[in-house]
């Protein structure tokens, strides 16, 4: 009996031990660990039935900055004349940084800064993986490469010395300014299929098809990344070469010309969806300018490239937070209390004139009110106008204790009723309208003339559609202020303004002139901190 | 009657049957040198019948002539006695001086002497007593070294165990829980009241042989059990109040209304006092226990209903354990079957509803009926008041009452452990365990709630959220014990295999935009159907999670070695695997040994005892995340086109390898008559510590991932005292400090943690970590005073006539930021005092904290009147200077938070219940916790924060110590009163 109990035992330990051993293979069942990619087959098995492998990568750009706080969005606008985030007494000091942007005081430890870094980075990881990955077709690289291109963009004009790198986990060392330029024309040159820009460049087939999904690039969408670096080689390279300025000017002429796109004027509109059943002030559609940036803009004519934003399937976009009081989540009956944090500035507000189209959409002033069309409490009695909301253009101070109802908000991308956090608007990285003004200004620095017939005629053609007088005559600084009126709120002023000089001797409310290295930003403190050594900051930092 | 019935179900649901015949009852008493001994033990030997005496010593059993009784009790030498006919049988039993404590150190036991590392038992007599809602809180102060804080008090919050502070930046900071010998167990399963003794190994010697597990300390509980002897029953109860001990000073709605700027709603509303109440704990907990023969149980039912100070915060709880001891096969056999079910129901409140209580406005009402400045139509918010279009404003008393947060959990764990003695030198034993752990939450934010519950929306309000989650646990292990003598020499050999074994799982769902009609009568959290989020299905959230086998696996040798009963040689090895780390370095070998010498036998010192020892332990550390080796990626849907790719969501570290903790203890134990005295001195190192790291993006895309990082040290020093000044008198005294220094890093500049969050106070990062610099700092600008425009003056630190103070630039080599405190304490006591006269009994317990800061989080926040706060209400402490319109931090929010308080004191007495028929003893009790707070400190509560919650109060940062958030639970004082009754 006992020696029968102890050989059961004894064999029990035995086989649990040698059951169990020492097998330690982790397998996740809750993460994805491969890459995968799924595409629809069509409807009786012909192929092609939509649907691709880009979808990881593309994504990249709700994320990175587009249209949310603290990234790319706040970088190109908080240091510009467009906008501002002034300190509201216990709200939105945040340590500093926001003042820094508009000052002109950061350093290589804001965050915006970082955050921008990491932002484009991730995009550009994402897209090396899916190339190396993904298994995907001529035409997906081609995509691939160039929306790469479109991030390293971004670092060439806000960092200038950056990293090329374009293997998964490969490192390399970091490129000058010059460098950066010729790898993001090349690039783009190679998925458009073509050696040069001319007027008379003509595509291989299998560069870039010339029509595809707004949300994806085509010719046109690649051509007009090109343009805008044509455009700002001077800032890239150091001295300006009107060749260049003409390569500029005729990659934008080839989308105009394409007859693929149309500006949105009149009869170009869509159903307002901000639009208060019982406020018969609210127009029941929104036609021309205001139709390009709605919620439902989804197939404007205008649009070339576009970051697709949805409620519920593709965040990333919270201009309703970032700009609006929070009372005026009664105005929208917005799932969430907004943040009360971006303001036009007064001066920039001002530099429209009545009338424009553009004023009306970009922009909310005066007293607000509610769902119900009543006046609007915000319960707080520290402003003029007692416990009304009523949005002034002019902000008291930038800090530390701006009032809480101060400054024009930021309208453009209009607001829906019972709107998300996350926004359902479409964001244009190319559209018809910046190109046209792209071409006036290219065409007229590489004649050295701002009045030449076309750039006219492309700005008026602007102007008109907003309503408002055409100009006879133009100069550098009445094309940039048309300029910023046409592209505010779409990431593009800090980028204008060093172009045209006027970004670090230029003066604005609360922002005295900075140091011309400012306009170049501060490698990341992280960045340097976490590359062993391989990233060296930027001169003046 | 009922005892009986509980006997005969133990005896015949286990299939022990009294046997024998008995031919006479023999009457007896015992007694000592000091009277009649109540609760003694008789038992007829080797054959299970058993009784115990009454209270006057007295005894009465069943025994033929020939039998052996055996007399026992506790601090006694047991005696046997054979019947022969007498019908009187007077014991006198004699003190056992040589009686020689075991204390279980992890896979056996030792006797204290022979112990070589720093090892504390901690009785149930001598635990803190009271309204005590964890098992955790039974400790805190008792032991030097083991930091235990719930700040606050949250009933439904665990607090946080820490022994000898930072053990690893990682996932497993808290001691390893050993239940009877079983690990994984949690101190949640287990009532107080259930609970005999506890040891606490501190240092790494001791807790090596228990593997990663063990690395941040280990706390062996063991339960109380039955006794051979007849059944004891044992009736506890409790009752207690407890009320908020401290508020922040807000102002009233006079003091606000004088205020410039402020903006006057008309009423008057104590918004603190409208959110808290005096809340009542009950407590009822009835055990049984006893045993015949070679088998004994105990089992108990453990009742507690618990309620917060903040209104609609409780927990109900019932929680069962049952312990069962048999031997078989000629006692050769030893099995124990313990198993533990807890059950818990929880509302756990709404911490906001204490945050806006301080910053409501005070001149708000609380009613929309009792606005009167205009009309307000407060039907939509369920009749409450709200201040719409502000900024995080919210009617606390609307969210207290109207939010549904409700938790469920049940536990169950059991284990079964075998010992068979195969030869009388060779014992194998066995350990199966297991336990399951579910939580299930609903939260419910009405469509009339303001705050969640979008109730300014016309048609589509409310959120309804379902969380669960299932944890679980196996773990199997056999070891072997080899005892063997050669001389002097006396040595315990122990082999043996470990195999652990852990699951998790979690389910999310979320859905809301009800219809308008609340008037249906119902909460739509019951009634999801209703939800037009199903209309537009991309609102609903969803989310699930399985982890992999999480598993463990180790090989385990251990010697104990006694020389001449005077040197004491414990040396063990582990070799340990997991599945976390990459795959070449899932193996981790980790050695320990210890070194006591008995001085006093060897010198004759002229002491009670003198004892040396020297330890030194490695032990791995985890990480928390599972695949960590491998790339995670994330899946994106080519929007309603029918494809979609993955793309990576978390960079692999393929070279991930143990965390390693070495730590060298040296420990002084002393005793001279009426003084015992323990000192230990330590020193620990922590390499290769796993953190999520940044990394340079342009090689890892999402920018950060878990690496073995850097190496911490800490050093420290404990000491205990016990003086027993007379019979009545015993005091005794814990005092330890240490200092954690972050030796390596990989960020070699430092960083800079802890942001302070909105409103205004984002990018405000104020804990500073860096290479060689001590764990803690709270880091930023010194405050001087108030500029003639109401912002701060900053100091010019450096004296470079240039003022960098934005927070941003924390690390700036030219910035004007100094050290505004340290989140650690330097010196932390706890002082017992016990003083007993006749029936009466008073248990004195002071504990306190010195050295540390805390950032005052809502001083920093509300307490400047800046041009906003007149929409609220403002901090008002005695520190608010005059005039400062600007909210940022420095040097003014960071206060010294030294406390000394009167932690507990329990008066007692002992009833002479010997008039009552079956009742053996009475025992009433009345318990103050926190009766007297002595600090400095303006805020709820000055207990030191050593884990950082981030600013959603749901993170957990060690390497943050210090802040003192806007999510904290409000500190409380409670007096309970307890009844203890022995049948």
């Amino acid at each position: 009996m006992k020696s029968i109990f102890k050989t059961m035992m004894l064999s029990a330990i035995a086989s649990s031990v040698a059951i169990s051993c020492t097998d330690l293979e982790e397998e996740l069942v809750g993460d994805i660990t491969s890459a995968v990619s799924v595409s629809a087959p069509a409807v009786g098995g012909a192929g092609g039935g939509g649907g691709d492998a880009l979808a990881g990568a593309y994504s990249q750009l709700q994320w990175s900055g587009t249209a949310n706080h603290f990234s790319y969005f706040s970088l190109q606008g908080l240091t510009s004349d467009e906008m501002a985030i002034a300190a509201k007494g216990g709200d939105w000091y945040d340590g500093g940084v926001l003042v820094e942007m508009h000052r002109h005081t950061y350093g290589p430890t804001n965050g915006i800064i970082g955050n921008t870094w990491g932002g484009q980075y991730g995009g550009i990881g994402a897209v090396n993986d899916a190339i190396a990955n993904l298994g995907l077709s001529a035409n997906e690289i081609n995509q691939m490469r160039a929306l790469r291109a479109y991030f390293y963009w971004r670092l060439i004009d806000i960092y200038g010395n950056v990293k090329i790198v374009t293997q998964p986990g490969q490192d390399a060392p970091q490129s000058n300014r010059a460098q950066v330029y010729s790898f993001i024309e090349s690039e783009l040159l190679a998925a458009l299929g073509a050696t040069e820009i001319s007027a008379n460049t003509t595509f291989a087939d299998t560069g870039l098809p010339a029509s595809s999904s707004v949300y994806r690039i085509n010719r046109y969408g690649a051509l007009g990344m090109l343009a805008k670096l044509y455009l700002n080689h001077a800032v890239y390279l150091g001295s300006e070469d009107a060749a260049i300025y003409a390569k500029a000017a005729a990659a934008a002429k080839m989308i105009m010309d394409s007859g693929v796109y149309q500006l949105c004027g009149a009869g170009c509109s869509v159903p307002n969806l901000g639009k208060r059943p019982d406020v018969a002030e609210d127009p029941s559609t929104l036609e021309g300018y205001a139709a390009v940036f709605a919620a439902n803009n989804d197939n404007n004519p205008e649009h070339i490239f576009s970051v697709n934003f949805d409620e519920a399937t593709a965040g990333g976009m919270n201009f309703a937070q970032m700009t609006l009081h929070y009372a005026s989540q009664l105005t929208w009956n917005f799932q969430d209390q907004p943040w009360n944090g971006y303001a036009a500035l007064e001066e920039f507000y001002n530099s429209y004139e009545n009338g424009d189209a553009r004023k009306a959409n970009n922009f909310i002033v005066g007293p607000q009110k509610d769902y119900g069309g009543n006046a609007l409490n915000d319960f707080a009695a520290d402003d003029p106008g007692g416990i009304v909301l009523d949005y002034t253009p002019a902000i008291n101070e930038l800090e530390p204790n701006s009032l809480r109802q101060a400054g024009a908000r930021l309208g453009k991308f209009s607001f829906k009723q019972f709107g998300r956090p996350d926004m359902s608007n479409d964001f244009p990285i190319v559209r018809l309208g910046d190109v046209m003004l792209i071409y006036a200004e290219a065409h007229a620095r590489s004649l050295g003339d701002w009045n030449n017939a076309e750039t006219l005629a492309a700005v008026n053609a602007i102007r008109t559609r907003a309503g408002v007088a055409t100009f006879s005559s133009l100069t550098a600084d009445t094309f940039l202020a048309e300029r910023g009126r046409e592209m505010f709120q779409e990431s593009s002023r800090r980028t204008d303004l060093i172009r045209f000089g006027k970004y670090s001797s230029g003066t604005w409310w609360e922002k005295g002139p900075s140091p011309a290295h400012k306009q170049l930003m501060p490698i990341p403190f992280d960045a340097i901190q976490s590359s062993n050594g391989t990233l060296s900051q930027n001169p003046g930092y | 009657m009922k005892k009986n019935l509980l006997s005969s179900f133990f005896a015949m649901a286990f299939m022990f049957i009294a046997q024998g015949m008995y031919a006479q009852t023999v009457n007896g008493t015992v007694s000592s040198e000091d009277g009649p001994l109540p609760g003694a033990s008789i038992v007829v030997k080797g054959s299970g019948v058993g009784t115990t005496t009454d209270f006057d010593g007295n005894f009465a059993i069943e025994a033929a002539s020939g039998d052996v009784l055996v007399v026992s009790f506790v601090g006694f030498s047991s005696q046997e006695v054979t019947v022969s006919g007498q019908d009187q049988i007077t014991v006198f039993l004699e003190p056992d001086n040589e009686l020689e404590e075991v204390v279980v150190t992890g896979y056996g036991s030792q006797r204290e002497k022979e112990i070589t590392a720093s090892v504390v038992k901690v009785e149930a007599e001598d635990f803190n007593q009271g309204a005590i809602s964890d098992a955790s809180q039974l400790l805190q102060g008792k032991v030097a070294g083991l930091q235990i804080y719930n700040r606050g008090g949250n009933p439904n919050a665990a607090a946080t165990i820490r022994l000898r502070g930072i053990s690893t930046v990682g996932a497993n900071t808290q001691p390893l829980i050993v239940i009877d010998g079983v690990i994984g167990a949690s101190l949640a399963n287990v009532d107080p009241s259930d609970i005999e003794t506890i040891n606490v190994l501190k240092d790494g010697s001791a807790a090596a042989v228990y593997g990663s597990r063990g690395s941040s300390g280990v706390i062996l509980v063991t339960t109380k059990s039955g006794r051979e002897g007849r059944i004891s029953l044992t009736y506890n109860g409790q009752v207690g109040v407890t009320e908020a001990l401290n508020t922040v000073d807000i102002m009233t709605a006079d003091e606000f209304r004088a205020q410039p700027g402020a903006t006057d709603l008309g009423a008057s509303t104590d918004w603190v006092g409208a959110v808290t109440r005096q809340a009542v704990t009950r407590i009822h907990n009835i055990a049984a226990a006893g045993g015949s023969g070679d088998t004994s149980y105990r089992i108990s039912a453990n009742f507690r209903d618990v309620e917060g100070v903040l209104i609609s915060s409780d927990f109900s709880q019932f929680n069962t354990r049952m312990n069962f001891s048999t031997k078989a096969l000629n006692d050769k056999l030893t099995i124990n079957v313990n198993t533990a079910f807890t059950r818990r129901q929880q509302n756990n409140g709404s911490m906001e509803s204490l945050k806006y209580a301080v910053l409501y406005n005070p001149t708000a009402p609380i009613y929309a009926a009792d606005y009167t400045l205009g009309a307000f139509n407060g039907d939509q918010f369920g009749g409450y008041f709200e201040t719409l279009g502000l900024f995080d404003s919210y009617n606390p008393v609307s969210i207290a009452k109207q939010q549904l947060n409700q938790g469920n959990k049940s536990e169950l764990n059991y284990s079964v452990n075998a010992e068979y003695s195969v030869t009388e030198n060779l014992s194998v034993n066995l350990n199966a365990a297991s336990q399951v752990s579910k939580y299930s939450n609903k939260l419910y934010n009405p469509t009339t709630l303001y705050r969640g519950g979008n109730a300014t929306s016309p048609i589509r309000k409310g959120l309804a959220e379902f969380y669960d989650q299932t944890f679980s646990f196996k773990l199997s292990e056999i070891y072997g014990r080899y005892t063997t003598e050669f001389g002097n020499t006396s040595m315990v050999l122990t082999a043996g295999y470990s195999y652990q074994q852990q699951n998790f799982e979690d389910h999310f769902l979320s859905l809301g935009d009800f219809p308008n009609e609340a008037a249906a009568g119902i909460d739509f959290i019951n009634a999801i159907e209703y939800s037009q989020d199903l209309l537009n299905a991309g609102f609903i959230g969803a989310n699930s999670n399985a982890t992999p086998d999480e598993k463990i696996i180790a090989f385990f040798g251990r010697a104990n070695v006694t020389i001449d009963d005077g040197i004491f040689i414990n040396a063990s090895l582990r070799r340990e695997g997991s599945t976390k780390l990459g795959a070449e370095n899932q193996w981790g070998v980790f050695p320990a040994v210890g070194l006591g010498v008995d001085l006093n036998k060897y010198l004759s010192l002229g002491i009670d005892k003198f004892k040396v020892r020297l330890g030194y332990g490695v032990t791995g550390a985890l990480p928390g995340p599972n695949g960590l080796s491998q790339q995670i990626r994330g899946f994106t849907y080519d929007g309603g086109q029918g494809g979609g790719s993955s793309s990576p969501s978390r960079d692999a570290n393929p070279d991930l390898k143990w965390e390693e903790k070495a730590e060298t203890n040296l420990g002084f134990e002393f005793r001279k008559g009426k003084l015992d005295a323990t000192l230990d001195l330590y020193s620990r190192d922590i390499s290769d510590f796993i953190l999520q790291r940044s990394v340079d993006v342009a090689v890892y895309p999402t920018g950060t991932r878990f690496e073995n990082a850097g190496k911490l040290n800490t050093k420290g020093v404990e000491l205990a005292l016990n003086y027993q000044v007379n019979d009545a008198y015993n005091t005794g005294l814990v005092l330890s400090t240490y200092k954690t220094t972050l030796e390596e890093y990989v960020l070699e500049g430092g960083e800079m943690r802890a942001n302070l969050g909105a409103p205004g106070q984002n990018a405000t990062a104020v804990i500073k970590v860096a290479q060689g610099q001590e764990i803690g700092q709270i880091w930023g600008p010194v405050f001087e005073g108030v500029n003639a425009d109401g912002t701060a003056i900053l100091s010019d630190i450096n004296g470079d006539g240039q003022l960098v103070v934005g927070q941003d630039k924390a690390l700036d080599e030219n910035v004007d930021f100094t050290e505004l405190g340290n989140g650690i304490p330097d010196l932390e006591l706890g002082w017992t005092n016990q003083i007993t006269f006749g029936d009466w009994s008073i248990n004195a317990f002071f504990r306190g904290a010195f050295g540390h800061s805390l950032v005052n989080t809502f001083r920093a926040f509300y307490e400047p009147r800046i041009s906003t706060q007149g929409s609220y209400n403002y901090v008002n402490t005695e520190l608010a200077p005059a005039g400062l319109t600007q909210a940022r931090f420095s040097s003014l929010y960071v206060e010294k938070a030294d406390f000394f308080k009167l932690d507990n004191l329990t008066v007692t007495r002992n009833i002479d219940a010997s008039s009552i028929s079956g009742i053996d003893a009475i025992q009433v009790s009345l318990n103050a916790q926190n009766p007297i707070v002595i600090t400095n400190y303006t805020g709820l509560d000055p207990e030191p924060s050593l884990v950082d919650i981030g600013e959603e109060g749901n993170g957990a940062d060690v390497l943050s110590p210090g802040l003192d958030r806007r999510q904290s639970y409000f500190a409380s004082r409670s007096f309970t009163l307890g009844l203890n009754i022995k049948f």
